[in-house]
Parts: C-alpha cells; sequence; structure tokens
C-alpha cells in the first residue's frame, strides 16, 4: 500500500448500476501522485463508466446509480457538500472521440479559462499557443486559429481536445482511448507528452493498445465485466499478471 | 410472365403517375394565377407594390396597405414567439424532467393542429376585450404621446389583437423545432464543456445553441411561413379596413384577410379580379421562398427527417 499522502485518488467499494444493470462491482484501487496509470480490458467492460465516475460525469445519466467512495486528495467527491462544476475545473477529460466546441481552434482551448473566469487575453493568448505546443498541433494551425475547429481533421480534433485539457492545468488528466484517433506519427506526440506530463498530473488513460500501454504506464489495471480483475505496478502487470485472465488479455486472447 | 420485375414495374408506374398528378395540379394552379393576374400585372406594373389606394370602382389597385399589414402583423407575431418558443424549446430539451417532456411536447404538438379559426374566436373573446378594457387604456394614459404606440380607436381589435393571436399560432411550430435542434446536439459535445467545469447555462449558450441555430433558424423561417398566409384568424382579428397601419393598435388589413373578404365580389369585375389574383400570387410567391428556404436549413440539419415527416417519405 503506497503512502497516504502519495495517493491523488482512491477508489472504495465502488459499485455503478445503469438501471438495474450493475456494471461496475466493488472496484478497489487508487492512483499515485505523478503517476501514469493505465485501464485496459475488453470493448463493453466499462472502462469508460468508470472513467466517468471520476469526475462525476454520470451525474446526469438517466437512471444512473453508485455507491461507494471515490475520494480524491482525501475528500470524497460524492459528498453532497462538493460543488460538481468546482470538481470538475480541477480535473482534464480527454474523450474517446474527439469533441471540440463549435467555436475557432483559439477559442476551444480559450473556453476553459473563460469559464475559470480569467479574463487576461496576452495570457489567454499565451496558453492557447503553449498548449497547442504540446499537443504537437501548433505548426499545423498557427495560420488558422481563428478558423472553426470542424475545419480540423479527426486526429487534429482529437490533438485539439488534448490541448484543451490541459489549459486550465488541472490535477487530475482523464483520458479516454486519446490516441485511438490518431496516425502512429501524432500519437507517438502524445504518448511522449504523457510522459513528460506527469511531472504535473496524475493520468489515468483508458487504453486498447496494449503496447503504448506498457511503453507509457506505471500502474496498469484490467477490467473484465465490470470487475477489476488486477491492478498492479506495470513491470508486474504486463510481465508477471497473477491472473490467467490478464495474462491471456495482455497475450491478446480476448 | 407476370414476374417480380413487372409487378415491381408496374407499381414505379402507378406511383409515379400520382407523384406527377400532385406536381401537374401544383403547376396548373402557379399556370392558372399567373395567366389571371397577368392583366393587372400589365396595366398596373410595379406601382401596384406601393400605391397605396384600394378603389375598386374606380379602378385603382395598389397593395401597399396589405402589404404593410401582413408584414406588421407577420413582424410582430415573429417578435412575440420566438423569444417564448426559445424558452420552451431550451426548458423542455435542457431542464424538463423526462416524465414531463413527453407530456408537454405532446401538448405543444397538439397546439399546432388547432385549426385556425378556433385561434380566431378565441383571441376574439379573450385576447380584444384584454386589449381594449387594459391594454388600450394604460398605453393611452402613459404613452400617447409615441406615435408608433398611440391608441386611435379603443376597439381592440387591430394589428396588435392579430399579431398575438398569430404568435401563439406559431409558437409550437418554432419551439418543437427549437427543442428538436437542441436534441440532435451530439452528447459527447455537451459533455466535453461539462467535464471543462462548465455550468449547464454556459453548455447552453456556448456548446447546444451555437449547434442547434441553424436548424433554430429553419424553424423561425417555417414559423414567418405560417404567419405570412394565415388568414381566418386575422380576419377576425385585425379589423379589416385597407390603410397603412401607423401604429401597434391601428386597425389594418393584410393580403390573405383582404382575398378571404373579397374575392368573391371580385369576380364581377376582371381587372378587380386580376388585382386580386396579382395579391395571392405575390402571396404565393414569399410563402414559397421561405419554405424553400426553411426547408434547406431544416434539412442540413436534422438529416431530412422533417421533409419526410411532412411529405410521407423520402
Ligand atoms: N447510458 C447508458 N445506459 C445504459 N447502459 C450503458 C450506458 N452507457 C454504457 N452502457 C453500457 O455499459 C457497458 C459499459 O460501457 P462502457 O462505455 O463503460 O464500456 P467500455 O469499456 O468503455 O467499452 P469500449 O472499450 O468499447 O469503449 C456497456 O455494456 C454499455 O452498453
Ligand atoms: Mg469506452
Amino acid at each position: 500500500m503506497a503512502e497516504q499522502d502519495e495517493i491523488k485518488v482512491n477508489v472504495k467499494n465502488l459499485n455503478f448500476y445503469y438501471g438495474n444493470y450493475h456494471l461496475l462491482k466493488n472496484i478497489n484501487l487508487y492512483f499515485k501522485k505523478n503517476s501514469v496509470c493505465t485501464l485496459l480490458g475488453p470493448s463493453g467492460c466499462g472502462k469508460s463508466t468508470f472513467l466517468r465516475t471520476l469526475n462525476r460525469m454520470n451525474d446526469y445519466t438517466e437512471g444512473a446509480k453508485l455507491t461507494g467512495e471515490v475520494l480524491i486528495d482525501g475528500k470524497n467527491i460524492y459528498d453532497k457538500s462538493v460543488d460538481v462544476v468546482e470538481l470538475r475545473r480541477n480535473i482534464g477529460m480527454v474523450f474517446q472521440s474527439p469533441n471540440p466546441f463549435p467555436k475557432s481552434i483559439f477559442d476551444n482551448i480559450a473556453f476553459g479559462l473563460k469559464i475559470h473566469g480569467i479574463k487576461n487575453r496576452e495570457f489567454i493568448a499565451e496558453r492557447v499557443e503553449k498548449c497547442l505546443r504540446y499537443a504537437g498541433l501548433y505548426d499545423e494551425v498557427k495560420d488558422k486559429l481563428h478558423k472553426s475547429a470542424f475545419s480540423l481533421s479527426g486526429g487534429q480534433q482529437q490533438r485539439l481536445c488534448i490541448a484543451r485539457a490541459i489549459a486550465t492545468n488541472p490535477s487530475i488528466l482523464l483520458m479516454d482511448e486519446p490516441t485511438a484517433y490518431l496516425d502512429p506519427a501524432s500519437a507517438s506526440i502524445i504518448l511522449d507528452l504523457i510522459t513528460t506530463f506527469k511531472k504535473y498530473y496524475t493520468i489515468i488513460i483508458v487504453s486498447h493498445n496494449i503496447q503504448q500501454a506498457g511503453r507509457i504506464s506505471d500502474y496498469s489495471g484490467f477490467f473484465l465485466d465490470g470487475e477489476l480483475i488486477e491492478f498492479d505496478e506495470a513491470g508486474n502487470f504486463f510481465t508477471r499478471p497473477k491472473d490467467k485472465r490478464t495474462e491471456n488479455f495482455i497475450t491478446s486472447r480476448y | 410472365m407476370f414476374n417480380l420485375k413487372y409487378k415491381d414495374d408496374l407499381y414505379k408506374f402507378i406511383l409515379s403517375i400520382f407523384v406527377l398528378s400532385v406536381i401537374s395540379v401544383f403547376l396548373i394552379a402557379v399556370a392558372v394565377i399567373l395567366f389571371y393576374s397577368y392583366p393587372a400585372i400589365i396595366r398596373y406594373g410595379f406601382s401596384f407594390l406601393w400605391v397605396k389606394e384600394w378603389n375598386p370602382p374606380k379602378e385603382v389597385f395598389g397593395a401597399l396597405t396589405f402589404l404593410a399589414g401582413t408584414f406588421m402583423v407577420t413582424f410582430l407575431a415573429l417578435l412575440f414567439a420566438i423569444p417564448f418558443s426559445f424558452g420552451i424549446g431550451i426548458f423542455l430539451q435542457e431542464y424538463c424532467p423526462l416524465f414531463l417532456r413527453g407530456i408537454f411536447t405532446v401538448i405543444i404538438e397538439m397546439l399546432a393542429g388547432i385549426p385556425s379559426v378556433v385561434f380566431g374566436v378565441w383571441g376574439v373573446l379573450t385576447i380584444v376585450p384584454w386589449l381594449r378594457e387594459s391594454v388600450e387604456p394604460f398605453f393611452d394614459r402613459h404613452f400617447s404621446s409615441i406615435p408608433f404606440l398611440k391608441v386611435e380607436e379603443n376597439i381592440g381589435y387591430g394589428i396588435l389583437a392579430a399579431s398575438i393571436v398569430v404568435a401563439f399560432m406559431i409558437l409550437p411550430i418554432i419551439s418543437s423545432i427549437t427543442k428538436d435542434s437542441l436534441e440532435s446536439v451530439p452528447k459527447i459535445a455537451k459533455d466535453g464543456a461539462l467535464a471543462m467545469g462548465a455550468t449547464r447555462l454556459d453548455v447552453i449558450k456556448d456548446v447546444s445553441l451555437p449547434y442547434a441555430l441553424n436548424g433554430i433558424y429553419g424553424g423561425i423561417i417555417l414559423g414567418f411561413g405560417r404567419a405570412v398566409g394565415e388568414t381566418i384568424a386575422v380576419v377576425l382579428l385585425i379589423g379589416n379596413q385597407a390603410i397603412v397601419p401607423k401604429s401597434l393598435f391601428s386597425v389594418g388589413y393584410t393580403i390573405s384577410a383582404v382575398l378571404a373578404n373579397t374575392f368573391t365580389f371580385a369576380v364581377i369585375s376582371p381587372i378587380y379580379a386580376s388585382a386580386e389574383v396579382e395579391l395571392a400570387l405575390i402571396l404565393l410567391a414569399v410563402s414559397l421562398i421561405i419554405n424553400i428556404v426553411g426547408r434547406n436549413i431544416l434539412n442540413k440539419v436534422i438529416g431530412g427527417r422533417f421533409n419526410r415527416s411532412q411529405f410521407g417519405g423520402g
């Protein structure tokens, strides 16, 4: 067990239901500060749903129900006193498919800063440029920052969404298959970015790509049918999995 | 002999005849209207559009009073209906609990199906007395110096009464299209903003409305189309006098109202009839253009769903 103050996110006895459908079953795990954790598992096993429980994105889903606790910095985010909007400002999220706002490229990234109450134009412009550079997108879009984000290709849109997620400097970054839409070159930029960024963030990534996951993870977890089968340091997870089902999965038998 | 292939062709043939007959009826109607309005077009030319006088015995025909009345009623009805429709559409899609949404949606769609004469009667019984007894005296006391708000006759009937009732008639169209357009905004786009710590209001303002805007324009244009052509309710409420309305409370006349009231007499004199048919031509042209524009916008936004439900098949 890690030291208490090294833990950023601690999930305790988490159960999640879509109506009567008991999807996530008694999940227990933690994410350490400044680490990268990848969550693996076959399609439909509940990875995205789990990720969304960490910033309460399931709140508005009709019929969704949750028991258990998610502690961030020791505080249960499902506590009644928690302001969800405030909570989410501290957590960046990248979705499974690109979802830019119907705005210009510039305003897509400035949006988060603006709703956080930042008005200083120079600061915003600087931040936009910096985030676009981080996401490896700046050179491609620097001449059309004020064009609609929809004019970008799918891969460019996804990198824009990554830039958008880090613009507000969150302390946790949730990424749902961030490289699924990317060509190998831009995927590689993003993977490097993730490795660099763990200096500042706690990063939790859902991935379908076992090879990529192995390359960037400090920790890894394996979900199957809504259960967390195995969770361990990446070194053990990828080379000496304890559970037969994990082994089957990482050797691609699912 | 009579195999499936032939059967298929036969169906196609029969269906084509149906379709062609509908199209040709439409084209014949347009041709007839053009034919009968031709004498007036030749005789009065463009002056038909800006002459104020409409005097059948002297054979002086200018449509300005009707154009002005039509324009004012349409404009005011949209002005009243649009904010409410937005409110209703946004409420239904974004805030209303799911079990109520269905009920409200049905009620609003039922409103769209009420015959316009019923709206007209309701207007005469409620809106007209309300205007006469409360609104007009109030404006007369406080705003009589503003020409556009001047109360001339205090009878309740007039531009405002007609506009309010027409606003109620177009409210269901615009609000249900606003709701549908908001519904077609991808969930993942809204989630993106929520995840950034946007409030629901931020999401509506910065994501949903920009996404839905084209569809909403389409809804407004369809509402415009209905308001321009609305007849019976207007006949009952506008006061039916061929003057250019100077105030919100003036009486007036619209193209459709004058046709409904006088066309049966007009047929006695060929040039009188021709002038009235030219009014119909103007109305037809305006509503056609507006409907085509509106439908095009809607098709782009909600993938032709609207068109299909209107015409029963792709
Ligand atoms: N809003 C919802 N209502 C009901 N069931 C849902 C809802 N969203 C997801 N599910 C179901 O929950 C299960 C898990 O979905 P989830 O999206 O979490 O899977 P996933 O592991 O992310 O899959 P993938 O790798 O394909 O993205 C699926 O069976 C899905 O059908
Ligand atoms: Mg998923």
